[in-house]
Parts: structure tokens; sequence; C-alpha cells
């Protein structure tokens, strides 16, 4: 019997369908302004993907900064313990999950069950986080997307020593205006986030083996940077932005069941 | 809910209407203070009315001018609140030296503030041994002179009503709690801690009264059977109800605390043997400490972790205050005792400038979730 998880972030919405533990459907949208609407369609179009009516679910979590909106579920959890329970389903070796984000990123430690053991989130500032990303790929002129793979062609990263998105930006653009080699600062940028996220995730106990969600584990910059950090190889799931719903997913197996 | 109750649950809505009024009454004098350790049996048994002043959720304004931006919300919304004139009602304040911020902060105030009467209290920063007490009796006495010179007389056998006064008070928070622990459901936790909180805000003797009747309703109440997840909270000043509403909405419900507004005010009563002075000397120097001070035999972390216990509490969550460096020192140690015992635990930062109660509610479920092993 078919299950689904729902995950409204603040920059997407995901949905995974979930049948006998395979994923018969998912799907991503913009939230946009309207958590409620962009849940809906996310589960819609998962649905479609999959096959499958609403009236056939069994089971529906909704997770995620917009799941108290999530009008057609009555069951919510956060996205901390659904990333943990998502990620430990893709690969069971993890023991530290770093989420980074559209707005905010998170450290959460787990056993080897995939319990959450202690956590860590920073939704006080966009350092780190794809709206970070966002502003310097508008800043530098360069494709959101191919940030990640232009720094790591770097040999020398020119420092970025603001800790705050709005003055980095600023300091990027003295930069290129200094005639700094527009590769290093990107590399720079990224070592600036990388700085950001193992400041924060050492607040918890850190332990291999580390595995990244969320839409920013898409670019390989990051991830390189924060192996660099933490001096290991870092995990990346095939669907990175997924795992929160596929935790949700997971959950409401093993509540249907 | 019984009228007390009512009439006290009231006041929320308007902290020092009931100072205000009372001075009306009675033409006597309010006299601020900001800590557990300010001797408040002084200025009751003077005739004035002490009134704990805790800052508030706004955005500042003319403190900044006055104070660093790493100092806590408490001094920089309190200092705010006296320059705009929203404590216009206050005759003077007295500063414990409680910790580096207020023990500045009362300079700053004292020069910029303008109430008529200004009294500080230094506390010994050690507080165990003969040494501390005799200090501690020294520096009492000392205040009691500036109060009888300032405010009203302070004679013994008043100073030993007051103090009876406040120990019954002590006693009545101290049976709520008890009730409490034993049936969280009788009344929300954020009830209770406005009820610790509204006791140093209304005369001792009428929120005896109040408290009676309160309890005693609260006694005669059904039991309503309780599924909520029990926590215990510490921190230093609690007056966030929203955010306790919405532990409870979350289901959870706090049990017991360690916070200066909650269970520290009525911890430990004063000894009626022997001299008021030296009575109320003993009370701060023996009962259990705030972080802002040392007890050398004291290990507040197997202290809380015992409370915790007899609480029945299932994990523990750390409510503190950004820039609040003794809190601060002390919560990697707790943290580290509260791991080792198996105890989920959750740590949160806040600000009276800022509070966003939705961020704090994802972290509270999640800690939720881990206790009830999601």
């Amino acid at each position: 019997m078919p299950v689904a998880g729902v995950d409204i972030g603040s920059l997407t919405a995901k949905a995974v369908i979930l049948d006998e533990g395979e994923i018969i459907g998912k799907s991503l949208v913009m939230t946009g302004h309207n958590s409620r609407i962009a849940g809906r369609k996310a589960l819609d179009l998962a649905l479609l993907d999959a096959g499958v009516e609403e009236s056939d679910l069994e089971r529906l979590i909704a997770t995620g900064y917009g799941r108290l909106s999530a009008d057609f579920s009555s069951e919510n959890i956060t996205e901390i313990t659904c990333h943990a329970r998502g990620a430990h389903a893709t690969h069971p070796e993890a023991r530290t999950v770093i989420d980074l984000g559209g707005q905010d990123s998170k450290a959460i430690a787990i056993d080897e069950n995939g319990r959450v053991v202690d956590f860590v989130m920073n939704d006080k500032c966009a350092a780190g986080t794809g709206r970070f990303l966002e502003v310097m790929a508008g800043a530098l002129e360069v494709e959101l997307d191919d940030l990640g793979a232009i720094s790591l062609e770097s040999e020398s990263p020119a420092p970025v020593s603001s800790a705050c998105t709005v003055f980095a930006e600023s300091e990027v653009v003295s930069r290129v205006a200094e005639g700094v080699n527009k590769v290093d600062i990107i590399a720079g940028i990224h070592q600036a986030i990388a700085s950001r996220i193992y400041a924060m995730a050492v607040r918890i106990p850190v332990n291999e083996r580390i595995i990244i969600t969320g839409g920013v584990a898409r670019n390989i910059g990051v991830v390189r940077a924060l192996e660099q950090r933490f001096e290991t190889d870092i995990i990346i799931p095939e669907m990175p932005q997924h795992t929160g719903a596929l935790g949700a997913a997971l959950i409401a197996t093993e509540r249907a069941g | 809910m019984t009228d007390s109750l009512s009439r006290l649950m009231e006041l929320r809505d308007d902290p020092f209407r009931w100072a205000r009024d009372w001075k009306e009454r009675t033409g006597g004098k309010a006299v601020g203070f900001f800590c557990c350790y300010a001797p408040e049996e002084i200025i009751h048994a003077a005739g004035a009315l002490p009134v704990r002043i805790t800052g508030e959720n706004r955005v500042t304004s003319k403190s900044g001018a006055h104070l660093q931006s790493y100092c806590c919300s408490l001094a920089r919304t309190s200092l705010d609140m006296a320059l705009t004139g929203d404590l216009e009602f206050l005759d003077g304040t007295v500063f414990v030296h409680t910790c580096d911020t207020m023990q500045r902060l009362s300079d700053i105030w004292r020069l910029n503030a303008g109430y008529a009467f200004h009294g500080d209290v230094v506390l010994p920063v050690r507080f165990e041994g003969d040494a501390a007490l005799e200090y501690m009796r020294e520096e009492l006495a000392s205040f009691r002179k500036r109060v009888s010179d300032n405010i009203g007389p302070v004679d013994d056998s008043v100073l030993a009503r007051s103090i009876k006064l406040y120990n019954r008070n002590r006693g009545l928070l101290a049976e709520l709690y008890r009730l409490r622990r034993e049936d969280p459901g009788i009344i929300p936790s954020d009830e209770a801690l406005w009820l610790v909180a509204s006791s140093a805000l209304v005369e001792k003797s009428e929120h005896n009264a109040m408290l009676e009747e309160a309890i005693a309703g609260l006694k005669g109440s059904s039991a309503k059977p309780d599924e909520k997840v029990r926590l215990f909270v510490a921190g230093s000043v609690m007056d966030q109800w929203d955010f306790l509403k919405m532990v409870e909405n979350v289901g959870g419900t706090i049990v017991d605390d360690d916070f200066c507004t909650g269970h520290r005010y009525f911890d430990a009563e004063v000894p009626l043997d022997g001299d008021p002075i030296e009575g109320i000397a003993r009370r701060l120097t023996d009962r259990g400490s705030c972080p802002c001070k040392y007890l050398p035999s004291s290990d507040r972390a197997s202290c809380l972790l015992d409370r915790i216990g007899e609480s029945g509490a299932r994990g523990a969550i750390f409510f503190q205050f950004k820039f609040c460096d003794p809190h601060s020192f002390d919560y990697p140690y707790i943290k580290k005792t509260l791991d080792e015992e198996g105890i989920p635990s959750l740590h949160l930062e806040i600000e009276h400038d800022s509070v966003s109660t939705e961020q704090l509610r994802t972290r509270v479920e999640a800690l939720l979730e881990t206790i009830r092993g999601c």
C-alpha cells in the first residue's frame, strides 16, 4: 500500500511516494509565497509520477518549514527527524547529516538506526545556504549551477572574511573591482561556506560517515570544501533534495504497518 | 478558574498595573530590582513595594546609546524601558551585582535613568564559608541603613514580619510546584510560571491571599489525564509566555524548572531563629546557587540531574538569553552530564528583541520526537 511524504521547504517543496519500500514517484516544485499550495502541487505531481490516486495512500506525512500549512495531512514530523531517517535509509553507514537548504542549514548526529542523537540549526542567517550562493552568483554574473565546478578550478582561493551574506556580497564586488581572478573569488566563497558549516557542525558529535543533503549538495565545490574541512569523504546521495520527503514517507510506512 | 487566579492572570497583560494601583492606594514607594538575590524583605519592611524588572519583548531605541551590543537583552531592554519612561512609577532601584553586565548597568542606570533612590548590593563571588556569611551580613546591614535613610525605617520586628510573609509565599509556591509535578494537567506551564513571576510584582501579603485561594482551587479541580511529555527547563529569566504555550501545544509540559523567575525565586526559606539580617544572609549564601555565583561544594549539574529525576522529566531544555556568559559557561558541563545519563536535551538561544516562536517550535518538536523514539 502506497504512502507519501511531503517536505515543504522555504524554497522548494518535494514529495516522495513509496510502495513496499520502493520509490514509485517523486516531485520538486518551487514553494513561492504559499506553502499550502506548493505542498499540494508537490503531492499531486508525485502522485501523477507514481500513477497513484491520493485516496490510494495509506498514510501521508508532511515535514519541513511549511508542514503546518499542509491541509492534506493530519500528521507532521520535523525535518530533523525526517532527514535523519531518509539519510539512514539510503546510506546506513551515515552518522552525521549536513542539510544545506535554501534558507537554513543544519547538522544532525544520528545513530545506527537513523535516530536523532543531537542536532544544531542555523535559521538566523543565510551564510552556507542556497540563498547565499544565489546572491553570489548574481554578484559575479555566473550561473548558479556552474559555481561549484568553477570553484574547483582555482589554485589560490581569495579569502572572503565576512560571515554575513550581505557583507560578503559587498566584499566580493570590491574584489572584482580590484581585479582579483573571478575563479579565485568563487573558490574563496566556497571555503567561507565550509568554514561556517564546520563551525556550526562541531557543536554536535561529528562522526563518519558524513552525508550531505539539501539543494546545496548539488554544488560540488561546497562538498569538496567541506571534505577539506572535515578531513573525510562526504557522501552525496542520489537525490539529496528528497531526503526529507523520503524520511517522512518511511515514517509513514512504519506507522501504517 | 478561581477569582484570584483570574485576577493574577489578567495582570500579565499589564504587569506594572498592580504596582501603580498600589502606589495610588497607599502612597507608598516602589523600588525596582532585577535579581532574585535582591533583599526584598528589607524593602518591604520599609513600607515600599519591591517590583521586579525583567526586561520585555521590544525593539530597543534609546539603550543602544548607553550599552554595548554584546550584553544580554535583559539589561538592554530594561534600560530602554527606563529611558523611554515606561518605568516612571518607580521611586528607585536596587542593583544586585549578579554578573558583570548588571554591575555595569548599575552605574549607567544611576547616571541616566533618573530615579531618586539607587542602591547596590555587592554579593560575594564565592558563597561558601564563614567569610561569605559575615560579608553578606555586613553588606545587608549596610543596605538596610541606606533604605532606612532614604525610603523608610526598617526595624527588627517589622523585618521579622516581612520575612514571615516572604517565607509563606515561598512555601505556597513550593506547594504549587509539588502539585504540578504530581499532576501537570492542573494548570498550564505558562500560568504556573506567571504565578511565580506575579509574586515579584504584587505586595507579598496580598499575593499570599490570592495564591492561597488559587491553590485551593487547583486542588479541588478534577485531575485530567495528561499525555504530555514531561520536560525540565533551565535558564535565567522566563518571560516568554508564547513559548511556554507552544511547548504545551506541541505535546510537552514543564514539570519543574531552574529559572531565576521560577524555582530559584522561592527556593529555601529564611531561617527564623536569630537576627533577621543574619537570616536573610544565610538564605542567600546557603541555598542552591545560580550560575552567576560560585559554591565550591555544590555541583550544579548533579543538583539539576537529581531534580530532573525527581520530577519525572524525560528531557531538558536550556533556555538561554544571548550574551548571557554565566549560563553559557555552565552549559557544556551540564550537557555532558545529561548526555552521560542518556537524558535528551535542547539548547535554545533567544533575545528579547527578536523572538521567533516558530523557529523554536521546530527544535522543541524535534526534541519531543527524539524522546518519543520517533
